[in-house]
């Protein structure tokens, strides 16, 4: 089993020349996230994840969790490692400090997440929904509501959760069933049953926060009929010193555990609300735009879940191959001795996808992570709507084209280690059953292409697409001259510039298309996702190539910069032509896709 | 080109009666090139030796018509055509008039003693006519001398009279022939109406059915307690009628008219006609009407506009109480379950038991009483189309319900069935064509009589009937017109531009030039074009496809510019909005024949862009070749700049002119129906030897020189506060390009140049977030953007 090595100088990389720290260090309120500072925060975390958390991963997929009497008892070591976790201070890392949060950038607790999926990613789970009900909260709830909960969540004394899914609705949230009646007292009394709910109950945090959807009794029918509740396992009680301590047991119980493929460390709840006491959060049937705000964090960290599991892929592949011995190149003596299987050319190329797909969506998810800052908090309205516009576009692109780059890693990686990697001892399965998860919850992938074509695309005539797009296209002007001087860096940039033209043509195709039947536009929406994920992926590796080369011909001298070259020429040799096949099926437009008649004769 | 009245014209004309109606006809008449004296009785105590005070009624009138909005001219020079005066001391004056028509208050005693003291004055062969709304012609013509009474006629306008296409006409049948033919020939070519002939009967066609319809639709509304909006939702669209339905129809009109109206045809309606038995006072209207809610013209009427709080709120008054209450935006599928005509007859909600009431008493009344007011029902649906812009007129609305399911509607619901409706269930429809494509219709008689096309009109569904379109794709079709002529119609939504309009402009040249003689472009929609499509512009603009954006615009100027140069004359054709690319079109055809109301701009700067599909080029050509200008060149630049800065539009064919949009020898077609006829014929006139235009000179500009000297100007705006920071950027690169450049006074340019630099000061605009901001905030509310 490969030991996890946080991959901090990539991290460092890519933060150096995509994200230009010292941009987020200029907004408001962030002046301390220096460099260094962030440096030394990923270190710590690295730390965490390596010794605390990587070491949990088989033995907790092997333990599980067990439902006793409506409680649940996460595998052996958790509780430890959550409260090295909590007491880390990893709960509020960019939560406000005002509640008593780190007060770092978004931008660092995307990193952070990514360390810490990578060495235990269903021990990620439970603290991960905390981040979405702190969002919740803070944009919509009351202040008293901030006051109590916020500082729990951020210090992570209590953790969160997100309470959507029914036995009759999973998707189609208008079908939401749960009841809320009034008290008297300006309470709400919830009465239904909530299923699949991750972390819903467990023993690492001394209460639970459920945020849940339900309706008011003169609710419409549909979604806009939707309201958000906050409901905790244990009523909030004051103490002496005016703060909250955890009181009577609410009437929430856990009635039951999902056994699924992977995952195996996080417990997915079924809940059942019994006139469980709650209080509405914002305003009476506006709980779907709350949802949206947990939602569209939710769906960036599922992203990263991919990544995160992507690269556990590439260091166990890349470890396995160098340490495997079979056969010999062709004009080899036998004397040599069977070598090494990555000196064979197939076990490269599935070695250089891995890293390449790696490497560049890390680049992807980190640059949009920053507009998550920008948006928040830059000074300038125009600025802030231009960044909002592009974590808009880019959320469902990170969350569905990462989670299925890996589930590919996870795949390719067993494919490196041969039959071992079908052994459980090897430890490498594990990746592949625990990340497929991720292209279904938090919207399924098929989902997040319809909210790129159906929403994100044609909302103001493509503006979002503008701030992917016009960045791409100034980039492809600018580097124009340089690729004219430089062979070896026309070979990355020209592919580039190729398929972009393709792309604007494709989009300019669909969104036509879609603009005339929105309907009939949606079976090129998985095609259009990839297709923008890959091209965006394309485009960072342009850049840290541009990067790598300015800094290799200064005369820097280090061994990553020629790597990333390579990667970057195999990229788009290999990868970046993948956008054909999705052009292709996006030009044979709606009808090349069977009608459910023939589907179903 | 306002002035030029046509043959058969009254070489002078006269409106009695100087209130709202008389003044704007008045203005109307001289909008066709026509002198009008506009009288007016002399206010009391006016002393005798003061003409002014003496003609003050007129004179006032006169000064309001120049404020009226929408405009009550075409032109300044037609303001100048109306003399005001008074009805005794130049009564004498009506000697020279060809035309005296009586708008005064609807009395009848009034009119007689005035027609009384005409009797002596008018030349023998001038016609005289009412604009009674009510009063029937027999009853008038009664105290006229024998010699006038076959030159007497009701000529029966509509308010406004220079937008509203119909004029009833009830004459007596002796004078067709004579002057009072003349006289309806010069209603259609020279005011451009839509006459329709009616029967001397009360309330005469549209008025008749109308007055029924919104009164039902009012009492119903009441009995049934539906809202008004949910009435005027399920009552227009639905139906072909305009978006403002009964409710918002009276605000426009006056909720005061309408009981003088209802109270006038209750008077001389026979006693046993249905309109009796609904005319019956409501309250709320009453106590609306004193309490200054008159309509729009008062402090509102069943809709109002709450602006307090800053906010402007549409409310609606609620027919029970008189409250009102935010009027909000029904939806039909949400309040009446349907969308459609026949989905609402068919539907159980109350607004759709409503909507079915409301229509189907009109269609049953009309059917009633078709036969006592006109000739055929061709007649009722022309007068109810150009009369009350309805759609479909209520016999073509029967067929399409179809006649017997509304003869089965009304027995069901134990109503009468009229003899024509049930003659039109048994024919099978009120409207029929036959094998050879002739069309016919019911007469009031219940007889098939032939529906015969006007002389002198060209439709394009006949064109359609005859044929397949040479081409066609999915904004624009080319059609054979016959005589050697073809015709491009624009067909996308708003009749904007976009790649497939040029793709078809391009086939259109190609198969004109091979074996016809000439090309006419038009339509029949309410707009000719509205400019380009923004949506893809601005979609292509935001994936940064410039290379796109710039083979679009080079596409534009590749087709107007063969269009230009094209073997074969171009008549554009144009009425309603010609705006952007939809004028720049225009710009580039041999000759325009326009239809009077015509409203072109080159207003391109309001979505951040300049005119470059040629259109800055041709303006600045056109100035610098109006020679009369004193002072070089720098003011025909200036001239060309401020215009398409200020994006100024036409309000008129005739102000189009005056701006450089259309030539000094650039027609107008006054009648809407006879527009794509006449450009059909100067098509084919100009057609007899024709050689295309010689490539324009090159032109002397200044450079950036005059660019700057045009920047001050823009910085002097921007001073005032009367120019936005992005309107500063678009003048700035307008400038660039009518100075000419990269250039000087001793190099002349040529056209080449100036479109190539139109398509980079393009290239650079659509590159701003600013004017992408502009095309958005376009797009999203219609409105531009003031950034």
């Amino acid at each position: 089993m490969t030991a996890y090595r946080a991959p901090l100088e990539d991290i460092r990389f890519v933060l150096s020349e995509i994200v230009a720290l010292e941009r987020l260090a200029a907004l408001p309120g962030l002046e301390d996230a220096t460099a260094d500072v962030i440096v030394q925060v990923l270190e710590e975390a690295a730390r965490l994840a390596e010794t605390v958390l990587a070491p949990l991963n088989a033995s907790g997929d092997r333990e599980g969790c067990r439902l006793t009497d409506g409680r649940v008892t996460m595998p052996a070591g958790f509780r430890e490692a959550y409260a090295r976790y909590a007491a880390g201070g990893w709960a509020g890392v960019a939560a406000d400090p005002a509640h008593g949060g780190g007060g770092l950038p978004a931008l660092v607790n995307q990193m952070v997440d990514e360390l810490i999926i990578s060495a235990n990613i269903a021990f990620s789970t439970v603290p991960g929904l905390s981040h979405g009900a702190y969002h919740a909260i803070d944009l919509y709830g009351s202040a008293a509501q901030k006051a109590l909960y916020l500082p729990k969540l951020a210090s992570g004394i209590w953790t969160g959760t997100m309470c959507l899914t029914e036995p009759q609705c999973g998707t189609d949230l208008g079908l939401v069933r749960t009841r809320a009646v009034p008290a008297a007292d300006g309470s709400y009394h919830l009465t239904g049953n909530k299923v699949w709910i991750t972390a819903a109950e467990h023993d690492l945090a001394e209460n639970i926060v459920h945020l849940v959807l339900a309706r008011l009794p003169d609710a419409p029918a549909g979604t806009r009929g939707i309201s958000l509740f906050v409901a905790a396992k244990h009523l909030p009680e004051a103490d002496r010193a005016g703060g909250w301590r955890p009181g009577a047991r609410n009437a929430i119980t856990c009635t039951g555990l999902e056994h699924k493929m992977g995952l195996a460390a996080s417990p997915t709840c079924a809940l059942a609300f019994e006139g469980a006491t709650a209080w509405l959060v914002g305003e009476p049937h506006r709980g779907m735009r709350a949802m949206f705000a947990m939602m569209n964090q939710a769906r960036l960290m599922v992203g990263m879940q991919g990544l995160g599991l992507a690269e556990m892929a590439w260091q166990a592949a890349r470890a396995f191959a160098g340490e495997r011995r079979q056969g010999r190149l062709p004009g080899q003596p036998e004397s040599d001795g069977p070598q090494p299987i990555i000196v064979h050319g197939d076990v490269r190329r599935m070695l250089a996808t891995i890293r390449a797909q790696v490497e560049g969506t890390r680049a992807l998810a980190l640059w949009v992570g920053q507009h998550v800052d920008i948006a928040l908090r830059h000074p300038d309205p125009a600025a802030r709507a231009a960044a909002d516009d592009l974590v808009a576009l880019m959320t469902p692109i990170v969350k569905a084209h990462l989670t299925d780059i890996g589930q590919e890693a996870a795949d390719l990686a067993i494919q490196v280690h041969g039959g071992s990697g079908y052994v459980r001892e090897m430890g490498v399965e594990q990746y592949l059953r625990d990340i497929r998860i991720a292209r279904i919850y938090e919207g399924t992938n098929g989902i997040q292409a319809l909210d790129l074509v159906g929403r994100k695309m044609p909302d103001g005539m493509g503006r979002r697409l503008r701030r992917l797009f016009h960045p791409m296209a100034a980039f492809v002007e600018e580097t124009r001259p340089l690729a004219a001087d430089d062979p070896a860096l026309a070979a990355i940039l020209e592919p580039f510039a190729t398929w972009l033209a393709r792309a604007q043509g494709i989009s300019l195709h669909l969104g036509q298309a879609a603009f005339a039947d929105p309907i009939a536009a949606t079976t090129g929406a998985h095609d259009y996702l990839k297709l923008l994920g890959i091209l965006a992926t394309g485009w960072m590796w342009a850049r840290m190539a541009l990067a790598a080369h300015r800094r290799l011909a200064a005369g820097e001298q280090n061994p990553m910069l020629a790597a990333k070259l390579a990667s970057a020429r195999f990229y788009m040799t290999h990868i970046l032509p993948g956008i054909g096949p999705h052009a292709t099926a996006i030009l044979a437009g709606p009808d090349s896709v069977p009608e459910v008649g023939s589907l179903t004769a | 080109m306002t002035a030029a009245a046509p043959a058969g014209a009254p070489a002078r004309a006269a409106v009695l009666g100087a209130g709202t109606m008389g003044a704007q006809l008045a203005a109307h008449i001289a909008n066709a090139g026509v002198p009008v004296l506009l009288l007016d009785r002399v206010p009391d105590g006016a002393p005798a030796g003061d003409p002014a005070a003496r003609s003050a009624l007129a004179t006032r009138a006169l000064a309001a018509l120049e404020r009226a909005d929408p405009p009550a001219f075409m032109h300044r020079r037609a303001r100048r055509l109306v003399e005001a005066g008074n009805l005794e001391d130049d009564l004498a004056r009506l000697a020279d008039c060809d035309w005296v028509v009586e708008a005064v208050v609807e009395d009848p005693a009034v009119k007689a003693a005035l027609f009384d003291r005409l009797a002596g004055v008018l030349k023998p062969d001038a016609v005289l006519t009412s604009n009674t709304s009510t009063l029937p012609r027999a009853l008038l013509a009664k105290t006229l001398p024998a010699a006038l009474q076959p030159r007497f006629a009701i000529t029966h306008f509509f308010n406004p009279p220079r937008y509203m296409r119909l004029v009833e006409l009830v004459a007596d049948g002796e004078g067709d022939a004579g002057p009072v033919g003349a006289l309806a020939d010069f209603l259609d070519r020279g005011l451009g109406k839509t006459v329709v002939r009616a029967k001397d009967s009360p309330g005469f066609i549209a008025n008749r059915i109308g007055a029924f319809w919104i009164q039902t639709a009012i009492n119903e509304a009441v009995d049934r307690s539906i809202g008004v909006a949910a009435a005027d939702a399920v009552l227009s669209r639905p139906f072909g009628i305009p978006k403002t339905g009964v409710f918002g129809l009276v605000d426009l009109v006056g909720l005061d008219i309408m009981p003088a109206v209802a109270r006038a045809l209750s008077a001389t309606l026979p006693a046993d006609d249905p309109f009796q038995a609904i005319a019956r006072p409501q309250p709320l209207i009453t106590r609306l009407i004193a309490d200054g809610y008159t309509g729009r013209k008062g402090k509102g009427g069943f809709y109002r506009l709450n602006r307090t709080g800053g906010q402007r709120v549409k409310e609606a008054v609620d027919l029970a109480t008189g409250t009102y209450a935010p009027a909000g935006k029904p939806r039909l599928e949400d309040i009446a379950g349907a969308r459609d005509a026949a989905g609402l007859l068919a539907g159980d909600a109350p607004a759709a038991r409503y909507a079915a009431a409301v229509m189907t008493a009109t269609l049953a009344y009309a059917a009633a009483v078709a036969p006592a007011i006109a000739d055929d029902v061709a007649a009722v649906d022309e007068a109810m189309v150009a009369g009350y812009n309805w759609r479909h007129g209520p016999f073509r609305l029967i067929d399409r319900i179809g006649a017997g399911r509304l003869a089965e509607y009304l027995t069901a619901a134990g109503a009468a069935v009229p003899p024509l409706l049930t003659r039109a269930a048994e024919a099978g429809g009120f409207y029929h064509r036959a094998a050879d494509g002739a069309a016919t219709c019911l007469s009031a008689a219940g007889r098939p009589a032939p529906v015969v096309r006007r002389a002198g009109t060209l439709a394009l569904d006949d064109v359609r009937r005859a044929g397949a379109p040479l081409f066609r794709n999915g904004s624009a079709a080319l059609w054979d017109i016959g005589d050697g002529v073809t015709l491009v119609e624009f067909t996308a939504k708003m009749n904007t531009l976009d790649a497939d309009v040029f793709a078809c402009l391009r086939e259109a040249i190609r198969i004109t030039g091979d074996g016809y003689r000439a090309l006419v472009i038009g339509n029949e929609a309410e707009n000719f074009c509205v400019g380009a499509s923004i949506g893809f512009g601005l979609f292509a603009a935001n994936l940064a496809a410039w290379d796109r954006l710039d083979a679009a615009i080079r596409d534009g100027q590749d087709t107007f510019r063969a269009l230009a140069t094209a073997p074969f004359p171009v008549v554009g054709a144009p009425s309603g909005l010609a705006l952007g690319g939809g004028l720049e079109v225009l710009m580039h055809c041999d000759h325009v024949q326009a239809h009077s109301e015509t409203y072109a701009g080159l207003v391109e700067v309001g979505v951040g862009i300049i005119p470059a599909w040629g259109g800055a080029t041709r303006l600045l050509l056109r100035q610098l070749a109006q020679t009369r200008r004193p002072g070089g060149p720098m003011p025909a630049i200036a001239e060309a700049f401020t215009t398409i800065a200020l994006a100024k539009v036409a309000k008129s064919a005739a102000e189009a002119r005056d701006l450089g949009y259309f030539r000094a020898e650039d027609t107008i077609t006054m009648n809407r129906d006879r527009l794509l006829a006449d450009a059909k014929a100067r098509a084919r006139a100009l057609a007899d030897g024709y050689r295309p235009p010689p490539p324009p000179d090159p032109v002397a500009l200044p450079g950036r020189t005059g660019a700057v000297a045009l920047g001050l100007q823009v910085d002097a705006f921007a001073r005032l506060g009367q120019a936005t920071p992005h309107d500063v950027v678009v003048a700035g690169e307008l400038a660039t390009v009518l100075t000419g450049g990269d250039c000087d006074w001793t190099e002349p340019v040529d056209e080449q140049h100036l479109l190539d630099l139109e398509r980079a000061a393009f290239g650079r605009l659509v590159r701003t977030e600013a004017t992408l901001a502009r095309m958005e905030h376009m797009l999203a509310t219609g409105k531009p953007l003031r950034n």
